[in-house]
């Protein structure tokens, strides 16, 4: 039993009004005075003409008050990220909260506690059991193929998940061919250009550099994306005290900055083009500079952006329930729920990363998959909050059971007991001697067994087979 | 006519008004009262103890159920006229001395009456004395004690050792539980058995008399 995604958060707001306007300003000073580095001309002729100042010698792009605004106007407040199945469908605005996959780990631990490079075949495997777990709203595609070629990663990336799950499917890109190859797949999949843009369940992530910079190959990969009108995040992750300034506030101006550039260029390319504001803000340890994905400085972080994304109105693809541990273990439980709490409450759209991620993001666990699905059911109830009115204040029943007495066997009970409280999968709640007499099992042996029952029974809905068929003819490189 | 499967499913369903209906029903129609037990709420019963076990039915909706199938046996008893009803033996329990922890206890009494015995509720604060008196008089196949406080679980040996000065301890089983209860503190008392939860403690009973 499952919590469903698009419940409204927002309880926690860790900025106060006055502090997310001082952020606003301090970023419009940033855009304007400072700009940001584009090295690709179409770009810089688009911008252009738009109304930015082109420095044409440095590839500096200075972006004025006004074109922001008019961007973030442009942009919908509301984006649909379909499913391939309807009940799966996202409707991020406002404070309506999902969780979801992350990528792109390059190993994966997979069920016999091996740690190897991750191939096509845990893409699919991912994708079927993430389809099984119903406290995970969408899936990012989670690992690099790799065994394969890098021209023959995209479509097969993409079309692994596509095959065993309906949920929405994201994913990074990696060549302009790929980008077209994949939609045109999801085309023929939803039964044509239209149709996939009226209920896409496929959007793209491309890149933006910390501090401030769009590398020439990404922009691209952006600008091709952005024009064909399907669905992108522009994620971009400065890390305070190494590639954006050391102060929280300050990666908060820098993140606010990169995110809207990012918005900016979308909307100019192509107006109206459902373009999620991106944010991955996080940290180095500062004693080492090793990178960090489990800190709570990031929660707080990824809270903070997701009411700037609020005070715009645009929907925000964040970044929260990931870890640092090299294993599902108590530092993986701790990290993914501390900071998937924080930014769930913040009322967070498109929570990425909240799932299956371990080893700062280079590595997935199948068996923390599963352990994910607890935490975010966990996390969706308590986003959830309480409800109070005269039925669940329960005064009636209170009367009716009288001191001394039990409410085990009352309507009111009965009633409410599957909707008030979240039952969790993996976590033990018994007894010490049933937990010992049935293989005293840790959380980690438990998810394993769990993973491996649902990858032994689960399937998704297939697509069609003169569907598989004529994709199969069309691009020979699917490895289907 | 109200079929016997109908009234197995309002049991699973635990629509206590519906259970009495049907059971009226049944017996106005002149189906033997036996049946109505066997095949109509016993059924029923059995059913909800196969999706407790799995995990799909929640304590508060068992104990819905028990309560119509107990509303509906109530019902049938009357029209018996003698024909014994088949049950696996009759259960005496009680929480013992100083502890008036109900709930538990409850929650066992009605779990082993839902399999199919008889089931005598001594309640709380029941003291060794009070055990004797209560297996002399309904001559128990099985008693069973609930303890919650480690305060009040010497009472158990207490009551155990009472019952063998009675010279009653080899007519009858003895099971026990609780929280602060384990297999080691039944084995070291020389109790016969001791159950985790209450619907171990109807599975414990049914082995006790060679019923399951």
């Amino acid at each position: 039993m499952g919590i469903s995604g698009g419940i409204m958060g927002g309880s926690y707001k860790p900025l106060s009004q006055k502090q997310i306007e001082q952020i606003h300003e301090a970023t419009l000073e940033i855009l304007e005075n400072v700009g940001v580095e584009i090295s690709n001309q179409e770009a810089q002729d688009i911008l252009a003409t738009a109304g930015a100042r082109i420095d044409r010698e440095t590839n500096r792009v200075y972006l004025p008050r006004k074109l922001v605004e008019q961007s973030i106007e442009s942009a919908p407040s509301e984006v649909l990220l379909a499913g391939r199945d309807e009940k799966n469908d996202l409707l991020l605005s406002g404070k309506r909260v999902y969780l979801g996959t992350g990528g792109t780990a390059l190993n994966v631990l997979d069920l016999e506690n091996e740690y190897r490079p991750a191939t096509l075949r845990d893409c699919k495997d991912i994708a079927r059991l993430v389809d099984a777990l119903d406290n995970i709203h969408f899936f990012v595609l989670p690992v690099y193929p790799n065994e394969l070629p890098k021209e023959e990663v995209d479509v097969n990336r993409f079309y692994a998940a596509i095959q065993n799950t309906t949920k929405h499917v994201m994913g990074g890109v990696y060549t302009i061919e790929g980008v077209r190859k994949v939609i045109r797949i999801a085309e023929i999949i939803a039964g044509g250009p239209s149709e996939l843009r009226k209920r896409p369940f496929i959007s793209m992530i491309t890149s933006i550099m910390s501090p401030l910079k769009f590398d020439v190959a990404y922009t691209e990969l952006m600008l091709e994306v952005a024009r064909q009108g399907i669905p992108i995040a522009t994620s971009t992750c400065p890390m305070a005290g190494a590639t954006a300034p050391v102060t929280l506030a300050g990666t908060l101006v820098q993140q606010n900055a990169e995110s809207l550039a990012g918005i900016v260029l979308v909307q100019q390319v192509n107006p109206g083009t459902p373009v999620l504001y991106s944010a991955v803000p996080t940290t180095v340890d500062i004693r080492t500079m090793d990178f960090l994905f489990g800190c709570v400085e990031m929660g707080l972080m990824n809270a903070a952006i997701s009411q700037m994304a609020q005070y715009y109105n645009l929907p925000i693809y964040s970044t929260a329930g990931v870890s640092d541990s090299k294993l599902p273990d108590a530092q993986s439980g701790y990290e993914k729920a501390t900071t998937a709490l924080l930014c769930a409450l913040a009322g967070s759209n498109y929570v990425h990363n909240c799932a299956g991620l371990i080893d700062k993001g280079m590595t997935v666990s199948y068996a923390q998959y599963v352990i994910d699905d607890d935490i975010n059911g966990m996390v969706m109830r308590a986003v959830r909050g309480i409800e109070v009115n005269s039925d669940t204040l329960a005064v009636d029943v209170i009367k009716q059971v009288g001191p001394g007495g039990n409410y085990l066997a009352e309507k009111h009970t009965l009633k409410f007991m599957r909707s008030e409280f979240f039952f969790p999968n993996v976590t033990e709640r018994r007894s010490y001697r049933q937990w010992k007499e049935d293989g005293a099992k840790d959380c980690w042996k438990r998810a394993t067994e769990r993973a491996k029952e649902i990858l032994a029974s689960h399937e998704s809905v297939p697509i069609p087979e003169e569907i598989e068929r004529r994709l199969a003819e069309e691009f020979p490189e699917l490895r289907v | 006519m109200a079929t016997l499967q109908e009234l197995a499913n309002s049991v699973i369903e635990g629509d206590v008004e519906r259970v009495k209906e049907l059971t009226q029903e049944l017996l106005q129609a002149g189906v033997d009262p036996l049946e109505i037990i066997d095949k109509g709420l016993i059924a029923g019963m059995d059913v909800v103890g196969t999706r407790f076990k799995a995990g799909e039915m929640f304590v508060p909706e068992v104990l819905m159920c028990a309560k119509a199938m107990a509303e509906g046996t109530s019902l049938v008893k009357p029209h018996l006229a003698g024909k014994e009803l088949k049950t696996h033996g009759t259960f005496v329990i009680g929480t013992v001395k100083n502890d008036l922890h109900d709930i538990g206890k409850n929650l066992v009494s009605m779990m082993v009456e839902s399999a199919g015995f008889t089931v005598i509720n001594l309640g709380v604060d029941v003291s060794p004395e009070a055990f004797v008196k209560a297996i002399q008089e309904h001559k128990p196949d099985i008693l069973g004690m609930s303890a919650l406080l480690t305060t009040t679980l010497p009472y158990m040996k207490e009551t155990i050792e009472a019952i063998k000065e009675a010279g009653l301890r080899d007519s009858v089983k003895i099971i026990i539980g609780g929280a602060p209860v384990t297999q080691e503190y039944a084995d070291q008392i020389g109790a016969d058995g001791y159950a985790p939860d209450a619907g171990a403690a109807a599975e414990l009973c049914k082995k006790l008399v060679g019923a399951a």
